[in-house]
This record gives structure tokens, sequence and C-alpha cells, in this order.
């Protein structure tokens, strides 16, 4: 187990209440943007441990304060709800190989899955696209779900200094620096797997070249806006 | 600044009306789709050299102390002090189009569409009869309207029309009321779902400069749009 894990805040502490809150609400969001269904996850970091919160076998959909879990990076259970997400690596591998990391979700987008299978590549056509770089997210071609820390490392190899790796025949795995900048850059990666797809029928679109893509600063509001909003619109919906 | 010019305080009686138009403007593209957490739609103030916006805030999520004066220049003058990233699409185009009174700038998913696509959003509505037959111009290059530079290049792309595409952005869309502004925005959203559809069974049959001619004003402009969009924000904020 991981050293220090004596001084792992619980799951109901105070240190770890606005957190936890900000890890129910992405989960909702993602679901009312309508990114996840039944499946998907996302987890945070917790500070200064090697572990995790992540949602316990359930729907972002449908979680609730009493079905988050703790786990270490091994996947040993530390807090919380007794049944661990099947894809627990998903998070841990990713994590450890990305430290300045605090969140990963985990999703089935309808759209990722598309260009997991596509010779096409998912590129940047719009700015909302400018965390991505201008040949787009890389794809993880192993089939089967990561249930296993050795996928796990490979899918973390896969995904490499990247903030968003395609999961073949699955999904996608998207990486944050805080919670808000993983539900940012995962509803725009829908976003702009919809969009693409929707050019496409008009034959190759006018993608953002490599140049292009940095004359793009990032919003110091950025990623607080979009944040306000997806909340706005959960209202009465919880 | 020209006295003559100058715009009455933030908080006076005269902008009352206008600021709750602008709210109302904002939350009906919100309700309608077309805005996610960016996008913003200014009114010049009467007579002045100075409009409202949004100050920072997603358009679904405007209130009446969210809004902020700025002068043609981007000088604050009153309101929130979060002053939007790109405020030159609004000085720049209200400057250089004086009959213009109200820009809504979207990142539209059909305008971001066009704006990368061949062909351009050419029209098979009727809808489209404030475009020209040849769909709205495009800006094309990169960036977000940050600067004034970028905002004449914006304005000079528009020219006279009632729409501009920004390539891989979104779109600016001008009228001569805020009403106008919002029911061309909506429109052009139409329009290019309604383009994007039809050329999936083929070249469809689009309309003609002399053709879109025939199309007049709408008598009932804006009043019976504007009516619809609004009751459809109250359904929405009742429920």
């Amino acid at each position: 187990m991981a050293s220090g894990a004596k001084n792992i805040p619980k799951i109901d502490s105070s240190e770890l209440k606005e957190l936890i809150e900000k890890l129910l609400t992405a989960c909702h969001i993602l679901d009312h943007e309508g990114v996840t269904d039944g499946y998907g996850h996302i987890s945070v970091r917790v500070p200064g441990a090697d572990a995790f919160i992540t949602i316990a076998n359930v729907s972002p959909g449908c979680v609730t304060r009493d079905r988050l879990i703790m786990q270490d990076f091994d996947g040993n259970h530390l807090d919380g709800a007794k049944t661990p997400p099947n894809e627990w690596p998903i998070h841990s591998c990713i994590l450890k190989a990305r430290p300045e990391i605090v969140s990963v979700a985990h999703t089935h987008s309808k759209w990722s899955t598309i260009f997991s299978v596509l010779p096409i590549k998912l590129k940047p056509m719009h700015h909302y696209g400018k965390f991505l770089s201008a040949d787009g997210p890389p794809v993880y071609q192993g089939v089967g779900l990561v249930r296993t820390v050795e996928r796990g490392e490979e899918l973390a190899a896969a995904l490499g200094k990247g903030p968003a790796v395609l999961m073949r025949a699955h999904g996608d795995a998207v990486v944050g620096e805080s919670v808000e900048q993983v539900i940012e850059r995962t509803t725009r990666l829908a976003m702009l797997g919809e969009w693409n797809h929707l050019a496409l029928l008009h034959g190759e679109p006018k993608y953002l070249t490599a140049d292009e893509l940095k004359v793009y600063n990032d919003d110091q509001r950025f990623p607080m806006r979009g944040w306000e909003y997806y909340v706005s619109r959960l209202a009465g919906k919880r | 600044m020209n006295p003559s010019h100058s715009a009455p305080a933030f908080d006076s009686q005269e902008l009352k009306e206008l600021k709750q138009k602008l709210v109302d403007g904002c939350r009906i593209l919100d309700r309608e789709g077309i805005t996610d957490s960016f996008g913003h739609v200014s009114l010049r103030v009467p007579g002045a050299d100075a409009f409202l916006t949004i100050a920072g805030v997603s358009p679904g999520c405007a209130t009446l102390d969210r809004l902020i004066l700025l002068d043609l220049d981007g000088r604050y003058l009153g309101g929130d002090r979060n002053s939007p990233y790109e405020w030159p699409i609004h000085a720049c185009i209200l400057r250089a189009r004086p009959e213009v009174m109200s820009v809504c700038h979207t990142h539209s998913k059909w305008s971001a569409l066009f704006s990368v696509v061949q062909g351009g959003l050419k029209p098979i509505h009727m809808y489209a009869k404030f475009l020209p037959a040849a769909g709205p111009p495009i800006y094309r290059a990169a960036g977000l309207i940050g600067t004034v530079e970028r905002g004449r290049a914006l304005a000079a792309a528009l020219k006279d029309s009632a729409a501009v595409l920004l390539r891989a952005h979104g779109d600016a869309v001008v009228g001569a009321s805020l009403e106008q502004a919002i029911q061309r925005t909506i429109q052009l959203a139409f329009l290019g779902e309604l383009a994007h559809r039809a050329v999936a069974h083929g070249e469809p049959l689009y309309m003609s400069a002399e053709e879109l001619a025939t199309f007049s004003g709408d008598p009932a402009f804006p009043a019976r749009p504007w009516e619809y969009y609004l009751s459809r924000i109250r359904e929405r904020r009742s429920s």
C-alpha cells in the first residue's frame, strides 16, 4: 500500500467535501450533456496521496455521495462503497503516470467511439479543439475492458502526455488538471466529434493547423464559464 | 469623448428597458440551442458611441447585473467589470455600420460547420432572404477577436452583409434591432441545418439572387417571432 496511507482523509471528511461535491456535479453534467449513459466514470486524485475517488459501479447519472469509492493505485479499497468499478486501472494507471493530472473521465461517448474505428482522425476544425494536437487524439487499439493494471499501463502509454485518448470500439479517456477542465474537455471532445462527423459529409473540411492552434491563448476565465453554464443546466434535475 | 455622444449611466432609467431586452435576447439564443458556454449579444445605446453586452458569462446565465457598458474603443463605462474578451467584434462592427443596432456572436454548430466545408452555406429556404445567394462571407483567420485590428478585419469581411461566418469559430450576425439580430441568428442556424441535411440527398436546388429578392420584409416583424421566442424562455423559467 502507498506510503503515508494512514494520513489519507476519509471520503466524508471536511477536507474532501468540496472535491467530492465537484465530482458528483461533474458526473451529473456528463450525464445531462448526453456524453455518458449507464457506464462511464470520473475520478479525482486525493490531494497528496497515491489514491483516488471514483464512482462505485453506478452510472454517472445516478451517482450519490454514498456510492463513491476511494482506492489506492493498486486497487486496494480505502474507503466508501465496496464495489469498485471494473475499469479502475484506467484511473490508477493514468494518475500514476501523470502526476500533474487531478481528474480523469472515461466515457463511451458515441462520437469518440465513431472516430476510434474510422481511418479518419478526429482533428480540430474548431477552436474548441485547441487542447488537442492538430492530428487529433491517439487511439488505444486494444480491444477489451481495461480491467488489469497491464492494460491500464498500455492505455496510459497510448495517452502519453496528451489530454485525451480514444479507445477502439469503446470510447475515450480524458484528463485534466482540474475537474472543471476534464468536464470542459470531455464535452468539447464530443462536440468536435459530432462536428467532424457533420463536416465530413461535405468532403474534407479545412482543419486548424498546428501553427493556427498556437494562436489561441488560454482564456484566463477558462474553464469556469463553462462550468457555471453546465451547472445551471442541471438546475431542477438533481 | 464628444459629450453629445456620451451614454447614459449604466443604472439610469433610460437603459432599463434595453438591458431587459438584451438579457431576453441572450436567454433566447440559449433556449434555441444556438449558444453554449460562449457567445454574446450586444445592443447599441441609441445616440451614443457605446454598447451594452454580457460580462464574461454564458448567454444562458445572463442576468441584469451581469451586463457591461463599453464605448466603441472598449473603455469601461459601467456595470459588471468582467469585459468580454472579444468585445472588438461588437465595437468594430457597430462603428463600421451605423445603421446596425445589435450584433450577435455565437459558436453555432451550423455556422462552425459551414465555415470549414467547401461550398458555403447557400440558401435553400426563404428564411435566407437576408443572405446573398452565395451564402454569408467567411472570415478566414484563426484566433479569437481579441484586438481592434482583428475586429476591423472581421467588420471588413462582413462588409454590408447581415452575417459573416468565422472560420473554426462560429458567426457574427447584425440587425437594425436586437429582435432582428436574434431572429437572423436563429434563422441562420436553421438554414445551416437544412442545407446540411439536404446535401445528404445530393445537390439541392438552391435559391437564386432573383428568387431571394422576391421575398419582401415580413410586415409582422419583429413582433410575431419575438413574442414566440419570449414565450419559450418564459415557459422554461416557470418549469
